[in-house]
């Protein structure tokens, strides 16, 4: 049968273009020959999209926590591999990796990814095949509530509480210095509204006005209108529900508008190494919750700060620090089950994982870590400001570096 | 300052843009009948390239446009030639559509290979700036995009209109046999034809690169509003482009006030739903369209 050469000729495209965006498998990722000195732990990061930067930053933590576990006789005295995909923060993509590094590449154990969009449908693969899944970066309330057993939350609180201390510390200011207005703009994701909802719904309470309140989709890059609104109510405090680049985009418009808050206060992006330089410096006064700080006295965590340090030159951030805290949460259930054998091959070992850690508490370099059945763990997260060109704990009073600033300098 | 007069100002600036590759997308399927898909992954690549010499040289996207242009119109030229002057004519406007979302593809591939799926933006010295204008703050940015998507609309259109290429091709998308029997060579108008729509496509690109964050899977953000556009505005009518851009531009702005992010780009497909219901050849796709 012969066919148009138009139609082979938009065939052969179509093919080209399938198999450059990456829609036909090319059969890659078979699992090597196992090897009985060595522990294989798969994760799955997203490493391009949306969540790329954190992403990155989680990568960096888990490399440094297996390479110090290597250096340090391992675990059980075995090496740790780390097998790690990128799912181009895509829920279906990360589900798809879990799968493979499942049942294909047959790791041992496996971590969870970043985000609570791509943490639910990770966790859920972990639960079918009876894996114990312990994750850097899932913390919206949806993530406890879908039933799983076998998750951990490897950071101090939940998103609904990341802001519980400056909420505290606005119901304690005097009437006339507290915001009477806020704003709120925050993406459609879970985990990003679980903080700001938090917040804004701890201020209503307080009888703080709610004068704008946005949802955005992820993926919105133009943030004209938002900035607008939020600009022409004037409200004293802005609360943004971001992850990195949407908190950007969203800064540059509200600057370009010359709205100037009392407050800001965005989730995530603050606290990454890019984000100074990507607002252009004009960070004086922003806020944001974070599970963790270099400084803080936790008998683990200045190992781990020099060790992260001497690797790759720079201190660590939150998110190399939950990624850190992951392998040490998930280090105490393997040496405590004194297995790390695949669920597919020994059900036991990660059910006995699993009932040791509902029971027991984990020294980390976040401080202490226990969860409640659901997997949320039972901390408190610490609020940070940038004062002087540097991100510093402002919140709680016993472990600031620094006195807040209630009524942020111009940016 | 007026919320109202800022989302009028914000939707005028970007219908500008829309105006601008809006014409670039019926001048394909003026000349040609082609439904180029690909338009807006162009528009991406060139916001990229914009980005890439900017990280990598310094050079300010607008200067950029000194490459870009140029090799975009040579792109559209060669585009024409090798694939879609090999498309049988009784098929052409299917296939384009299935040829021209496998280059759409090919590039988002490509970019996502070259330069990783996360997300861009060029820091400009003069990226802060704002201006106040009757009470609205306008980005110094957000104007130049304006003013660069204006002043290229304004020179397509006289170069449509004032020369003797721009006779020839309106002839051609007018009546190509007619215009073959007057010995104009329609083949060669429209391998021009294509690279003048990519120009487009390459001035919009730089005009978007100086205040938006590139993504690879960008482009398909674009199409949509785009196609609506041309089919508002009446396939081939370039002013008609240009007025619909506008018009859905503003409403797109107005509706973001009102009912927020998610529901904004819902204008486009209304505006074509009722196109399509009430006057199926656009609402300038008629005498105007003719005329120019």
């Amino acid at each position: 049968m012969k066919f148009p050469s138009s139609l082979r000729l938009s065939a052969l495209a179509l093919v080209s273009s399938l198999a450059l965006t990456g829609c036909i498998d090319s059969g890659g990722g078979e699992s090597d020959a196992e090897d009985d000195d060595t522990i294989r732990i798969g994760i799955s990061l997203p490493l391009t999209g949306d969540y790329a930067e954190p992403g990155k930053g989680i990568q960096r933590g888990y490399e440094a926590w297996a390479a110090w576990t290597n250096e340090n006789g391992g675990l059980l005295g075995k090496q740790v591999e780390l097998e790690i995909l990128d799912d181009q923060s895509s829920a279906e993509r990360v589900a798809q990796d879990y799968e493979r590094l499942i049942n294909q590449d047959g790791v041992d154990l496996i971590v969870g990814p970043f985000s609570t969009r791509l943490v639910i449908p990770a966790a859920q693969v972990a639960q079918d095949y009876g894996f114990v899944f312990i994750e850097p970066a899932g913390a919206a309330p949806e993530v406890f509530e879908q039933g799983f057993e076998n998750l951990f939350y490897a950071a101090p609180a939940v998103a609904d509480d990341h802001y519980n201390h400056l909420a505290d510390y606005i119901e304690q200011m005097p009437a006339n210095e507290r915001p009477k207005t806020v704003a709120v703009a925050s993406m459609d994701d879970p985990f990003a509204m679980g903080t700001a909802y938090g917040l804004r719904d701890k201020l209503d309470e307080m009888g703080i006005r709610i004068v704008v309140d946005e949802v955005y989709p992820p993926n919105t890059t133009n943030f004209d209108s938002i900035a607008a609104k939020i600009a022409d109510s004037n409200a004293d405090m802005v609360i943004g529900g971001t992850q990195y680049q949407d908190a950007v985009n969203l800064i540059l418009a509200l600057q370009q508008l010359d709205y100037q808050p009392k407050m800001a206060a965005f989730s995530t992006a603050p606290t990454e190494p890019e984000f100074e330089k990507a607002i252009g410096g004009k960070t004086e006064g922003i806020l944001a919750p974070t599970g963790y700080t270099p400084q803080a006295e936790y008998p683990s965590n200045q190992e781990f700060v020099e060790f992260y340090t001497d690797t790759y030159g720079e201190a660590p951030s939150e998110d190399q620090a939950n990624a850190w805290t992951t392998g040490q949460v998930l280090a105490a259930a393997v040496e405590a089950a004194d297995c790390a054998e695949s669920a597919l091959e020994d059900p036991e070992c990660h059910q006995t994982m699993i009932d040791w850690l509902h029971e027991n508490e984990v020294e980390t370099v976040v401080g202490p870590l226990s969860w409640d059945e659901a997997g949320r763990p039972q901390s408190a997260h610490m609020v940070q400001q940038w004062i002087d060109g540097e991100i510093r704990i402002v919140l709680p009073e016993e472990q600031a570096e620094a006195d807040l600033i209630a009524d942020k300098p111009a940016w | 300052m007026s919320l109202l007069l800022q989302s009028i100002v914000l939707g005028l600036l970007l219908g500008g843009l829309y105006a601008l590759l809006a014409a670039g997308l019926t001048l394909y399927f003026g000349v040609m009948r082609v439904v180029m898909i690909a338009h807006s992954a162009f528009l991406i690549l060139a916001a990229y390239l914009a980005w890439y010499f900017n990280t990598e040289t310094g050079l300010d996207p607008l200067l950029s446009l000194v490459i870009t242009v140029p090799l975009f119109f040579l792109v559209g030229v060669g585009m024409q030639r090798l694939l879609i002057s090999r498309l049988r004519p009784a098929t052409l406007t299917m296939m384009s559509v299935l040829l021209t979302f496998a280059i759409a593809l090919v590039i988002e591939g490509l970019l996502g290979y070259i330069w990783s799926g996360s997300q861009r933006r060029i820091r400009l010295p003069y990226g802060g700036s704002d201006i106040e204008i009757l009470g609205a703050n306008i980005a110094v940015v957000k104007l130049i995009a304006f003013g660069l998507a204006a002043a290229s609309l304004v020179a397509l259109f006289l170069l449509l209109t004032k020369t003797r290429f721009g006779q020839a091709l309106r002839a051609t998308i007018q009546h190509p046999e007619a215009a073959e029997l007057l010995g104009i060579n329609t083949d060669r108008v429209a391998g021009y034809g294509f690279g003048l729509g990519l120009a487009t496509a390459a001035i919009g690109g730089t005009a978007l690169s100086l205040d938006a964050t590139i993504y690879p899977s960008l482009h398909w953000h674009w199409i949509g509003p785009l196609m609506a556009i041309i089919v508002v505005g009446g396939l081939g009518s370039i002013p008609g482009a240009a007025i619909a851009a506008m018009v859905l531009g503003l409403s797109q702005s107005l509706l973001q006030i009102e009912l927020g992010t998610t529901w904004a780009q819902t204008c486009f497909y209304l505006a074509l739903f009722l196109t399509l219901m009430v006057r199926p050849q656009g609402f300038f796709g008629g005498r105007l369209a003719q005329r120019f």
